[in-house]
């Protein structure tokens, strides 16, 4: 059991904690510590709820049931947990892409380049009705042979997804090939992922690096504030914005891709906070997608008389154009409603540099000062946030270590919009956080390059180029390179599943908090030293809870640098 | 004091009794793969409702146990197993008219609960996320159906 000392890092976040306290509106913390203890067997992955004979424990401590009542053992659950965390995450990915191509087929927003969006327009559909192998020809060789060895290179939705969901209703399949399961059906996730972003860039244009403000500031006390909370279709959001753009309302986004070329939206809260624009009392509508939103939203938005909107409801208004016209029309309404309502926004907001994906982020300069010596090593931070962590906390402390120990941090989506806040991602602050060497190299990048590196939205999958261009510039596997995942407050399925495809990659990473397979060794081995045996990358996960965020940044810089001063391989770098 | 009513047979009682008072490491994650297996001192077994030690006033536990390692703390009234002693009988576990007293084959000693004499709180009332197990005082148990 685990109360929380402190809340959050952020201080406009912490001004809204006590008016919560005074006016009884219970937040995520709450909540949070209402649910303690939490169940023990879930926890650590020993409990199954698959048939209607159960639900079903593993008990660790009595030998009576040991095993469940269809005979599943406790490796079996275990993996079971994390395979089944992993499905639901690839189909958060499956999803999006869908919605994507769904929209840009609906040719209701001209494409910025015609050809190439019909070609992953073709790919997307091959991956969601077909086989969708057409990946095979834009990833590594040497990679794509090491999964298909493997069996677990994807083979499209009906042959991974549907199979790997049957290992929940039946079977004898071991605790091994289950965890290959996992790895297939996160490798379909991680292939959506890719053309999500491909088709968005093809469609909607390249982004540049976009100067984005963030934080509770951005809302406007004087003009009609839209709200864009959690994951929906873009060619919606491009609709939004252009209704929004003619009729004066202002729009931010909450757990959304700020960039959206040519729009760009300033960020108000991230992910742990998201419950807390609305106290301002700033906020005259929401609109909400499904992935990401908390449901606790409608109880604070009935509070203080916000209107919420759906975008995934049976029967909402399938026209993207006029939807999104009602949405502005009713923003600018509510705006008239609310004039009663007290508008508290915390003054100061901070620039964030974002959206170095593509061209600009010139892996080439990057991987040169790693074999120079200037870099030593590089760290992906992913994740958003966990209420087991005083949000920001862990990541704004990781990213101190690690920049001035001459490690490149690249953040993608939620772990951006955290780092921002606290002003990692202004070109401004690159002195103040980074090493001498780093902090050369990233001025060489462009005068306006921030000591964190943003490669754009969660949506995005500029991760995954990334890690294609390195490979294909450095002609050696990921493995063979000082990359390493980082997820200091993991917290939904899809990053369970993005740490999986990194894995599989060659990446190592790590991930916070433990996933539900510490009750088996076997499990745990099983993403350790069989991953590493596999893959050349571990996925670590530390059951120890009270482990200070300084420690697990020295833990990472030793797995960089190497006992030595070397890497990974073992082998030196220069 | 278990309430029946409230209890919903979630075992939460019987796994963190066995690590915060049987484990080496007291953390769950690593409790469950320690050996000898970490014994609970509180039991779900069959139906909804957690058995522990009712600490009786004539407690049998206390006569059967031949050499005194079976002892009630003075202060509190609790009874407990002084393990250096005990020579694995099983005489109590034999006269427990609750069969609480369970004879642990790995660790040679009659494992029983103490109600957490050592510690603030019994550790099965803290978790329990019903509160079927409570700890208060009554004097009115023999009148009152519980």
């Amino acid at each position: 059991m685990e109360f929380i000392q402190k809340k959050t890092a952020d201080t406009s976040v912490e001004h809204f904690l006590s008016k919560a306290a005074e006016s009884e509106i219970p937040l995520v913390w709450d909540r949070y510590e209402g649910q303690l203890p939490e169940c023990g067997f879930c926890e650590t992955g020993l409990s199954c709820r698959d048939c209607l004979q159960g639900p079903c424990i593993s008990h660790p401590f009595r030998d009576s049931n040991k095993t469940g009542i269809c005979g599943k053992e406790r490796d079996i659950l275990a993996v079971q947990s994390l395979l089944r965390l992993v499905l639901k995450g690839t189909i958060t990915y499956l999803d999006r892409v869908s919605d994507l191509a769904k929209g840009i087929e609906s040719k209701e927003i001209k494409p910025k380049n015609k050809t190439k969006t019909d070609q992953w327009l073709k790919e997307a559909q091959s991956l969601l009705q077909g086989d969708g192998t057409g990946f095979k020809k834009e990833f590594p060789r040497p990679l794509i042979r090491r999964w298909e060895e493997m069996g677990i290179s994807p083979e499209g939705i009906a042959r991974d997804l549907f199979k790997a969901f049957q290992k929940f209703e039946g079977g004898i399949t071991d605790a091994e090939e289950t965890l290959l399961w996992s790895f297939k059906s996160s490798l379909l996730g991680c292939i959506a992922h890719w053309l999500y972003g491909r088709l968005k860039r093809s469609a909607f244009g390249e982004p540049a690096p976009t100067r984005i403000e963030v934080n509770l500031g951005v809302l406007k006390k004087e003009s009609p504030n839209l709200l864009l909370c959690g994951h929906f279709s873009p060619v919606l959001k491009r609709k939004i914005a252009e209704a929004a753009e003619k009729n004066g309302v202002h729009v931010s986004v909450v757990c959304s891709d700020p960039l959206l070329p040519p729009f760009h939206f300033p960020v108000a809260t991230n992910y742990g906070s998201q419950e807390i624009p609305c106290m301002t009392g700033a906020v005259d509508l929401i609109v909400v997608g499904d992935q990401w939103v908390n449901p606790s939203l409608m109880r604070v938005a009935k509070e203080f008389e916000v209107s919420i909107l759906s975008t995934e409801g049976l029967k909402r208004e399938r026209n993207p154009g006029r939807f999104a016209g009602k949405i502005v029309d009713q923003t600018k309404k509510s705006f008239d409603f609310r004039r009663h309502i007290p508008r508290d926004v915390p003054g100061g907001t901070e620039v964030a540099m974002m959206g170095f994906s593509g061209g600009s982020i010139c892996a080439k300069k990057i991987l040169g000062a790693v074999h120079k010596g200037q870099i030593r090593g590089i760290v992906v931070f992913c994740g958003s946030n966990n209420v087991k962590y005083t949000q920001d906390q862990e990541i704004t402390i990781l990213a101190q270590e690690f920049l001035k120990n001459d490690i490149l941090c690249i953040a993608k989506g939620e772990t951006s919009v955290a780092l921002a806040k606290y002003g990692f991602l202004n070109p401004l602050s690159r002195e103040k956080y980074c090493g001498r060497d780093l902090s050369a190299v990233l001025s060489s990048l462009g005068e306006e390059t921030p000591s964190v590196l943003d490669v754009g939205g969660g949506e995005d999958g500029a991760v995954i180029d990334l890690f294609l261009e390195m490979v294909k510039i450095g002609k050696k596997d990921l493995k063979e390179l000082p990359i390493v995942g980082c997820y200091p407050e993991a917290n939904r399925s899809s990053e369970v599943t993005e740490a999986m495809w990194t894995v599989a990659m060659g990446v190592p990473t790590y991930f916070w908090p433990a996933l539900p397979v510490t009750g088996s060794s076997k499990a745990m081995e099983g993403l350790s030293k069989f991953s590493e045996e596999k893959f050349g990358a571990k996925l670590h996960i530390m059951t120890e809870k009270k482990i200070d965020a300084r420690a697990k940044a020295k833990l990472i810089l030793e797995a960089i640098t190497g006992k030595g001063g070397y890497g990974f391989s073992g082998k030196p770098w220069k | 004091m278990v309430d029946k009513t409230r209890c919903t047979g979630c075992h939460q009682c019987e796994l963190w009794c066995g690590t915060e008072i049987s484990s080496a490491s007291k953390e769950l994650a690593k409790a469950i793969h320690e050996t000898p297996q970490p014994v609970p001192r509180v039991y779900v077994e069959g139906k909804q409702f957690a058995l522990q030690c009712r600490h009786c006033e004539n407690a049998p536990c206390l006569e059967a146990c031949p050499n005194g390692t079976m002892r009630r703390d003075p202060e509190t009234g609790l009874v407990y197993v002084h393990d250096p002693t005990c020579i694995a009988c099983w005489m109590c576990v034999m006269a427990c008219p609750f069969g609480i007293i369970n004879p642990s084959s790995s660790m040679k000693v009659a494992i029983k609960c103490d109600r957490c004499r050592n510690m603030g709180y019994p550790i099965c009332a803290e978790v329990c996320p019903t509160q079927a197990i409570r700890l208060e005082e009554r004097k009115d148990y023999r009148i009152k159906a519980f």
